[in-house]
Parts: C-alpha cells; structure tokens; sequence
C-alpha cells in the first residue's frame, strides 16, 4: 500500500503534456517555502492508503488524454517500493490499452536513486529539485543536515539519462531565508557541462500560497527578478 | 411596411446592415415555396426553422470556390490574371472574396489560406510577409463584417501557417476564423501547439480532426460555423429541426419517436428538396454566376444540410429529472433519437445532392440569436457539463459520429494552459482518438469569445448593448446568445 495524500487527473505542471499527478504523503526535509505543507507529516488523516490497483483505476480514467503519470509528495522516494510496484503496474496497463504512459518522479534527491536499480529502469525520468547549492544555505532552507545526496542523484541521474529537469525555487531577495539561485545556477551549469549534457532547468517563482510558517507573509517573486535569473541561466548556457 | 421602415430609419445598424436587411425583406414579399399545411404547423410551432434563409433563395447558403483552381488559372469575370508574386496574391483574393456570394453576403469561406500562400513567400523574408499579411487579414476584418467566416490551415506545417498565426496573435480580430485540420501523423506537435497557443490568446484557430473528416468528401473546407463542406462546392441550405419544441408537442416518447419526429423530418426534408429545386432550377445561379460558369464550384459538389439542435433538451424531456450529458437514461433517449434521425435521412432522397449520394448530411446547428433554452446542436448544456474534461470528451466523442457536416464542442481554458500548450495537445489527441471530430477552445480571460461557433468580442458586445453601432453582424447574434445562453458560465477547464 502508498500512502496517497491527493491525485490530480489533469496536470500541466509536472512534467512534460498533460499528467496524472500523484501526491505521496510524508517528507523527510521542512523546506521554509513548501507550498503543500500538510503533505509533510508521515501519516495524517486526509491521506489514503492505497493499493496499487487503485491508483490504476486513477491512472485508467485519464487514457487517452494523459502521456503518462508524475508521483511527487511529500517525498515520494520515501516509498521507493512502492513506487517500483506502481510503475511496473503502469507499464502493464500501457501494454493493455495501447497508450503509452511515462512515468516520472519528482523528487527533492534526498534518497540516492542509484540504490534503487529496478525502480530506475522502470523511471522514464526524475524532476529533481536542486533546491540550492551551498550547504549551509541547504540547510537553512531545508533543516536537512547537508545535500551531499543531491549533488550525487544529479550527477547519477544525468549519466544515466534519467534526469528530466532542474528545478529550481526563487525566492524574492528581500526574503528572510535565502537560495543563492545564482550560485545554485553556476554550479548546476558546471556539472552539466562537465559530463556534457543538456537538461531543461525550470526556475520556479516563489507564491505565497499554502505556505506557513516564516516565509508565509512574503510576496511572490517579482516578474522582473524571474527574468533576472532567466537571463542568468541562459549566459551558464542553460 | 412598418418593418422596412424601422430597418431604414434604425440608428443601431450600419449602413451595409440596412441594405442586406433591406434584400431580407424585399425577398421575403415573394412566395415560390410550396408549403403544405403540416408544414405550416411545424414552422409555426418554431419546429421547423428556415434560419432566416429568406423566402425566394437565389444562391446557395454557404459556398466554397474552389481558390486553388482560381489562383492558377485567373477568373476572366473580374478580369483578373493569375497572380504572380504575393502583393498579387493578396490583392487577387481580396477582390475574389468580394464577389463570393453566401446566406450572409460576405464569403463564408476563404480557403487554404496557408497553402495558397506559401509558394508565394519563398522569397520574402519574415517581417515582410507579416506586414503585408497584417495589411491583408485588416482588410479582411474591416470588410468581412460578418465573423461567419472561415479560413483553413493545416495540416501540413507550413512557414505561411506559422506567419499567420503570429500575425493573428498580433491583431486579436475576429474575422476570419482560423481551424486547423490536425492530424498528429501529419502535422508536427511544435506546429499543434503553437496552435493551441494562438488559440489560448485571441480564441483561433479551431482544430479539426482531419482524420475523421477528410473522407466526408473528397475535398473538405471547413467554413462558417465549423460546417464541413465540400470544397468547389458547398451548401444549397441549412434548415434546422429544433427538437425541444418538437419534445415539448407531446409526454410519450413512442409518439414522439413513430410519429411526430418522422413526420416533423419529412416534411423538414420536403421543404429543403424545394429549397434546393428552386435554387438549381430557378433561380439562375448555375447557369449565371461567374464562380459557376468558370469551374470554381460545380453544381454536383453541393450538399444540403439537415440541422439539429437542442438534442439535450429533448432528450431530457422524455428522461424527466436526468440531465444529457451525465446520465445514462438521457445519454440512451438521445442515443435513440439521432439513431431515428440517422436513418430517416439514410433513406430519404433528395434533388441534386450528387456528392452526398443524394442525401441530406445532418449538421449540429449551434442555434441562433432568439433560442432560449435550447442548447446548440448535440452539446451538453452550460451548468450540466460533467465534472471531469475527459467525461465530457468521451461524450462528445460518442455523439459526434452521427454528424458528417460539422459538430464541435466549445471548451473555455484556464490562461495556465498557455504556458503548457503541450498539455492541451494531449487532451485533444485523446478525444480525437476516440472520435470527437472538431474542439474550439478560448482562455477564461480573453476579450475575444466564441459564441456557438463564431467569435465577438466583449468588449463590443457591451457597446451594443448600450445602444451603439457596432461594425460586425455578429456581435448583434452574439450579445443576446452571449446572455440567454449563459455562456459566461461555460465550465472553465483548468489545466
């Protein structure tokens, strides 16, 4: 059984087309500008157990209208097994019905996703939040002790083509916790170049909504600072 | 006498809009339609409805010249050469479209707009094509002051498509309406999506299922309020059955089903037989007009279209306390009422439809201005559309296969649907698959609005409404539609 907090059957942002979305609950990081906070605790009771045949029930009503399924959380590699089980099952259902189905993950890279082989080969792609670069800007953000995981998923992720975007959330400068986005972006940058690859980077703009906590009072990123750092990322050559 | 003097002296209609009501009005004195007693009955019921097609028809409602032919070989009535660069190219159609006549007066149809233009542009750059194509679609909307009007791309990709797309993002008009016939094994998904992104911005271009249309005829265009007809050819006539006035004369489902409705259709399809003589026999038009006598529509390539509209509410009537749309037993009566309309007209033979294997093609009529409460063609009424877009599809997809000339269903997106034009295109392919044959769609937050199959702005229907005159025919249809149909009220889909 997942532990499913909520599923979106018609999804334009989480991956490539249009989605299934599927929410996992429970996260092992209390990022300060987590948008779905109640997705954080590991049981609460507005989310459902579920078992895989359920969640393809779910996954059926969107053929053919959806190009495959997107399991975010919470952090859904905290149910890596189940991931695997759902995804062998989604597979199963693309062969039955005649239409294709990709399966994603997006995930924050805490959990190294070269311990999970079976699962991988069954992953057509993670989305992976590099939330920032320098540990102790990580660890502000985060409560996570460091990212040395991240780096490590990135770097696996890209040589094993399994990477489907960057993400990356910018929060306004005036905020009282920062992501050094441009340090962030340089180093992504680095990497991507040293084992010569090109992957999408999405900048996401930080909005207030659903967030609590001390971030909960400050304004969504301006306009003005997104295309900042768009501009950034296009001189690294992102 | 008193409405020819109300028509001259209005304040609220242009000029040009006085002088077609003005025709209106000196063609309905006449009288040349035979039109017996039950007739009379169903017309005067508002059963059967004639959609303003006038009294004495002396052309055919909706006609689609054949412009590929013309631009090749010049038309020697308006003494006009083939065109030989692209300046030559948009002065020719602009002249030609002036001279194309229809129910409206104005061209309901202007072609291939993309493939008629692209051996034009090899040698011009970008920007130069985009201004002259500026230059060319402000004169079409500033002319063609009548948005049942209809230009076709696709489904190739084509420089010429793309420009246009651009520049229609630009202009934000509603004239002419753009569709794209899209088929995903033909047109590239970038092509599609930009596309759908013009769509989510000024609400064009529609996108028709190429797949399940091209084989209506051999040639399809698609004009006006999405009609598929064929091209060098047309429609003699659209005559529309309005099936919840037909419900409304009787409770019994079996009389209406054995009785009324063949009745109603016989005597609709009767009446539309006469149209059709009158306009080949009588009225001079084949044998006449230069469009016919220069080969750029032939007389054996028109067909004549049986309307329906408000299925919804009929079905509902004889399904008493369930809702079309989201409940089997009103899926089930309306699946039975187009099954006994399909087969009437798989049988009844009518005059001079040679293409159509002389039947009359059944077409979704969106509605007009003066139906209330009576859902265009085979839609789902506002406010009983079901929760889920896929539901919805599904259904749509399940009655769409009735209607060889035209039915569409009209979906207004959430404006995030821009930045993941993608996501739209999978949801198209979906129900294209399962045989939805035509969607238009618009964003939530866009001046320009689809009404039933046409476009107005907001903007000018307000002006209307206050009492100004306004340049498009259509925003006077759309303004009241725009109310009684609670189109407002469209379910937004978010995506």
């Amino acid at each position: 059984m997942g532990l499913v907090r909520k599923i979106i059957p018609q999804s334009t942002v989480d991956g490539p087309g249009n989605r299934v979305a599927i929410f996992l609950q429970g996260c092992n990081i209390r990022c300060a500008y987590c948008h779905n906070p109640e997705t954080q605790a590991m049981h609460d009771d507005e989310a459902r157990e579920m078992s895989v045949g359920e969640l393809i029930a779910e996954v059926r009503k969107g053929i053919p209208f959806v190009r495959g399924i997107t399991v975010s959380g919470g952090e859904c590699m905290l149910q890596a097994d189940f991931l695997t089980r759902l995804f062998a099952a989604v597979r199963d259902l693309s062969r039955e019905t005649g239409h294709p189905l990709t399966c994603l993950i997006d995930s924050n890279g805490t959990i190294p996703f070269a311990d999970y082989p079976q699962l991988m080969a069954l992953c057509d792609g993670v989305m992976l939040d590099v939330k920032a670069w320098d540990t102790a800007v990580y660890h502000r953000l985060t409560k996570a002790p460091d990212n040395e995981t991240v780096k490590e998923n990135l770097r696996w992720l890209l040589s094993h083509d399994k990477l489907t975007e960057v993400r990356i959330v910018c929060l306004p400068e005036t905020a009282s916790v920062t992501t050094d986005v441009e340090n962030n972006l340089r180093h992504i940058a680095e990497i991507l170049d040293s084992i010569g690859k090109k992957v999408p980077v999405r900048l996401l703009r930080f909005r207030p909504y659903g967030v609590v906590g001390e971030l909960a009072d400050t304004p969504m990123t301006s306009e003005q600072q997104m295309s900042d750092y768009a501009s950034l990322a296009q001189s690294l050559g992102l | 006498m008193s409405d020819i003097h109300s028509i001259v002296t209005s304040r609220q209609l242009s000029y040009e809009q006085k002088v077609v009501a003005l025709a209106h009005a000196a063609e309905d004195t006449l009288s040349v339609l035979p039109m017996p007693e039950r007739t009379r009955y169903y017309f005067d019921k508002g059963v059967i409805c004639n959609l303003n097609e006038g009294n004495a028809p002396y052309r055919p409602r909706y006609i689609m010249p054949d412009y590929a032919k013309a631009v090749k070989q010049g038309v020697k009535f308006l003494q006009m050469a083939p065109p030989q660069d692209f300046d030559e190219l948009l002065t020719f159609l602009q002249v030609l479209y002036r001279h194309v006549p229809s129910i409206t007066t104005y061209p309901v149809f202007l072609g291939d707009l993309d493939a008629l233009i692209e051996p034009f542009i090899t040698d011009l750059s970008d920007e130069e094509v985009k201004r002259k194509l500026r230059n060319f679609l402000i004169y079409l909307d500033r002319t063609i002051t009548d948005s049942f009007c209809h230009a076709n791309l696709g489904p190739q990709a084509t420089r010429a498509g793309r420009l246009i797309m651009e520049v229609d993002r630009e202009l934000e008009q509603a004239v002419p309406n753009l569709t794209l016939k899209y088929d995903p094994a033909i047109t590239p998904d970038d092509f599609a999506e930009q596309a759908i992104y013009t769509s989510l911005c000024v609400a064009n271009p529609a996108i028709c299922n190429d797949v399940l249309n091209r084989d209506t005829y051999d040639r399809y265009g698609i004009s006006s309020c999405y009609n598929i007809l064929p091209i060098a050819g047309g429609s003699y006539t659209l005559t529309r059955l309005v099936l919840p006035k037909l419900a409304a004369l009787t409770e019994d489902k079996e009389v209406f089903m054995t009785q009324l409705l063949p009745e109603a259709m016989r005597c609709m399809a009767d009446y539309m037989s006469a149209r059709i003589r009158f306009i080949v026999e009588e009225s001079g038009f084949f044998e006449s007009h230069f469009l016919a006598t220069e080969g750029l529509v032939e007389r054996d390539r028109f067909v004549a279209m049986f309307g329906l509209v408000g299925l919804a509410e009929a079905a509902n009537h004889f399904a008493p306390g369930k809702k079309y749309g989201t409940d089997a037993e009103a899926d089930a009566v309306a699946e039975e009422i187009m099954e006994t309309i399909t087969a009437f007209v798989g049988q009844y033979e009518c005059p001079y439809c040679e293409i159509a294997n002389h039947r009359l093609l059944l077409h979704a009529q969106v509605g007009i201005d003066t139906d209330y409460g009576i859902t265009s063609g085979i839609r789902i009424p506002v406010g009983d559309e079901p929760e889920s877009i896929y539901d919805h599809l599904r259904h749509s997809s399940r009655f769409h296969r009735f209607i060889p000339t035209g039915c569409s269903d009209i979906l207004p997106f959430d404006i995030t649907g821009k930045k993941n034009p993608a996501a739209v295109l999978d949801i198209i392919k979906g129900a294209f698959s399962l045989g939805q044959k035509y969607i238009a769609f618009y964003a939530s937050d866009s001046d320009l609005v689809r009404i039933t199959g046409y476009l107005v702005k907001r903007s000018e229907i307000e002006k209307w409404n206050n009492g100004q005159a306004v340049l498009q025919n259509t925003t006077q249809l759309g303004a009241p539609t725009y109310a009684s149909a609670h189109l407002a009220n469209r379910k937004v889909r978010g995506v």
